[in-house]
């Protein structure tokens, strides 16, 4: 139950119902355990995702909550009901597919329609049901066009219509995202989460991709090779990151490996290639001298033309320049020794007027976040 | 390709197709001969032959008789074969080799053979020859042949259109009939005109497993013992022509089912 503490730290233990409860959940194929123990609880109106590389897991546990697979061991509860042993069909759950899985030989309108039809709706309520979501969805103008006619977006959206038709309890999103090509990705975010809010649905979202997981989420769990590494907000898993594997998935950072030199009420001094580094640490610090691994991200470090007037500021030269349009990424070597280099975002104009050879960086304490493992 | 290789390909390519119309050609021909015995010189021309063979009643009493044998051992042949298709399309099991072998044996058994060991099977069974024979006998032959082409499209249903339908309320049996039997409407068609057209076409097994009352192949057989007349090449044409017809037809719509989908 290693995964236990992680929930305590979810936002949303504290306000609202647990519409889904994972207990104890573990999947194994042969000799491969693909979810390990897997202890979760998520709340009513949440939009969750769970990020990781492939093969870490995450897709196994929404295929559990769809009733695709049956837990090796655990229980899987869904709005106060055990649901481990029921099929897909007997859930109030609905999934939007990876390749979305329209039926080919069905219009828009009854691919929406075809839940509805299923659960025994008399022909008024599916008509208006499905018209509302239409309307709803913008779809209303493709209700008789078959799937071979429509654009990837516009399938994503009818298979979104298909999914929340039956108005199930959770929504499944299986990389729904992944079919799209980018400039259209970055529109579908937005719609898609702003569908979560005005649907009031807990959406449950797999993806490897840490940008979406980012841009939507209310809560990202990340996920490892069966287990869970880090379960937060948005912000606590970029800023604040448990784990090494955490930081280096999401987002670029500079991954600071020195030693404990000191630490006082709340924060840590880390000696790292003979240079002093402050950062916090809420939790516990390590003894003086044992080695202690933290993250710093990118946009956390500033660097000044001349030597600020307060604060820590660590001179140093530009070793390579990165022109990235808005943004230039500078490597900077900073004190005597060749691996100490970190990396730093600078807006494209001032980059300009750094001098190349005499630059100070400074960095916000607070961002300087220590890895536990 | 140097171009006398290309020319001489292409000499090769009309004498096939001269070698196979030739013979239609003059079959339809000698149709519309106006004398008892087929052969040159043609002095004179009727449609004597062809509106004969509508009113001759026995003709379109075996024409009637043959299409039933057809239609009934087309249908059967689907549901087997689909049954098989999908009994054998997604499950991995210990011996799946085997069955998928033995259930593709009778498409490759001589005719000869299975119509004989069919006729031994059927008295074994106390099933008389007649239609009904017939129509087991077909299936047999046909089976195979559905259970591929239902196979082959089988294979290119996603897995995840089962699976929605399973996850929009569907059992596994509602799913099977309202996501699985929509996407093989094409190979269905296919198969159950090829089926129609083997049936229609099949001598031994109905000649081997038939009573008294003949089939067509079985009847043009009796009557070419009794010397060659125009008569038979107008059924022939007949056939010819209307099988033709379904062919093409089955090739037009699968054609068009399977772009949409």
């Amino acid at each position: 139950m290693s995964a236990a503490p992680d929930i305590d730290m979810s936002p949303n233990t504290d306000s609202g119902r647990a519409i889904v409860h994972l207990d104890g959940v573990t999947k194994r194929f042969g000799a491969v355990t693909a979810v390990d123990a897997l202890d979760m609880r998520i709340g009513a109106g949440e939009f969750i995702t769970f990020l990781g590389p492939s093969g870490c897991g995450k897709s196994t546990t929404l295929r559990m909550l769809g009733g695709f697979e049956t837990p090796t061991q655990g229980r899987v509860v869904i709005d106060g009901e055990d649901v481990t042993p029921l099929p897909p069909n007997r859930r109030d759950v609905n999934m939007v597919f990876q390749d979305y899985a329209l039926f080919p030989h069905m219009s828009v309108a009854r691919n929406i329609a075809f839940g509805l039809e299923l659960k025994g709706r008399t022909r008024a309520e599916i008509a208006r049901q499905s018209d509302d979501l239409m309307d709803f969805l913008q779809l209303s103008a493709l209700r008789d066009r078959m799937p071979d006619q429509l654009s990837g977006g516009q399938r994503q959206r009818v298979a979104l219509a298909r999914a929340l038709a039956p108005d199930p309890k959770l929504l499944l999103l299986d990389e729904p995202l992944g079919a799209l090509d980018a400039k259209l990705r970055g529109q579908v975010q937005v719609e898609l989460k702003q569908i979560q809010k005005r649907t009031g649905k807990t959406f449950f979202f797999v993806t490897h991709d840490q940008e979406e997981a980012l841009t939507m989420s209310d809560r990202i769990v990340v996920m490892n090779a069966g287990r869970v590494e880090q379960d937060g907000t948005p912000e606590d898993l970029y800023f604040r990151p448990r784990s090494r594997f955490v930081a280096e998935f999401i987002g670029e950072t500079n991954l600071i490996e020195g030693r404990v030199k000191g630490a006082e009420n709340g924060s840590v001094v880390i000696d790292w290639n003979g240079l002093d580094l402050r950062g916090a640490a809420p939790g516990a610090v390590p003894a003086a001298g044992s080695p202690i691994t933290a993250s710093l991200r990118l946009e956390s470090l500033v660097c000044h033309p001349a030597a600020p007037a307060e604060g820590d500021a660590l001179p140093g030269r530009v070793v390579s320049k990165l022109f990235k349009g808005s943004r230039t990424t500078l490597d900077i070597r900073v004190g005597d020794h060749d691996g100490a280099v970190l990396r730093a975002y600078m807006d494209a104009g001032a980059a300009e007027r750094i001098a190349e050879d005499r630059v100070w960086v400074t960095w916000d304490i607070s961002r300087l976040a220590v890895l536990q493992d | 390709m140097t171009r006398h290789t290309r020319i001489l390909m292409s000499v090769i390519y009309w004498a096939f197709i001269v070698y196979l119309f030739v013979p239609l050609v003059l079959m339809v021909m000698m149709g519309f001969k106006d004398s008892k015995f087929i052969g040159f010189p043609i002095r004179g021309w009727t449609l004597e032959w062809y509106t004969g063979i509508f009113q001759d009643a026995e003709i379109l009493g075996v024409f009637g008789y043959s299409m039933a044998i057809a239609i009934a051992s087309t249908v059967l042949s689907l549901s087997i074969g689909t049954w098989v298709a999908c009994f054998l399309g997604p499950h991995k099991f210990r011996g799946k080799l085997i069955v998928f072998a033995l259930t593709c044996l009778p498409a490759v058994v001589p005719g000869i053979i299975s119509a004989i060991s069919l006729r031994i099977f059927a008295r074994g069974l106390e099933i008389e020859p007649g239609m009904l024979a017939i129509i087991l006998g077909h299936t047999v032959h046909n089976v195979p042949f559905v259970a591929l082409v239902v196979m082959a499209r089988l294979s290119t249903l996603p897995p995840s259109h089962i699976e929605a339908a399973r996850d929009l309320g569907a059992d596994a049996i509602v799913a099977f009939f309202r996501v699985t039997l929509p996407y093989l409407v094409p190979a269905l068609v296919g198969a159950g005109v090829f089926c129609m057209l083997l049936s229609f076409d099949d001598f031994v097994r109905s000649f081997f497993l038939g009573s008294y009352e003949p089939t067509l192949p079985v009847l043009i057989f009796a009557m070419l013992r009794s010397g060659m007349s125009p008569e038979i090449n107008a059924i022939s044409a007949v056939v010819l022509v209307l099988t033709a017809i379904l062919g093409l037809w089955a090739e037009r719509s699968m054609r068009r089912l399977n772009k949409g989908s």
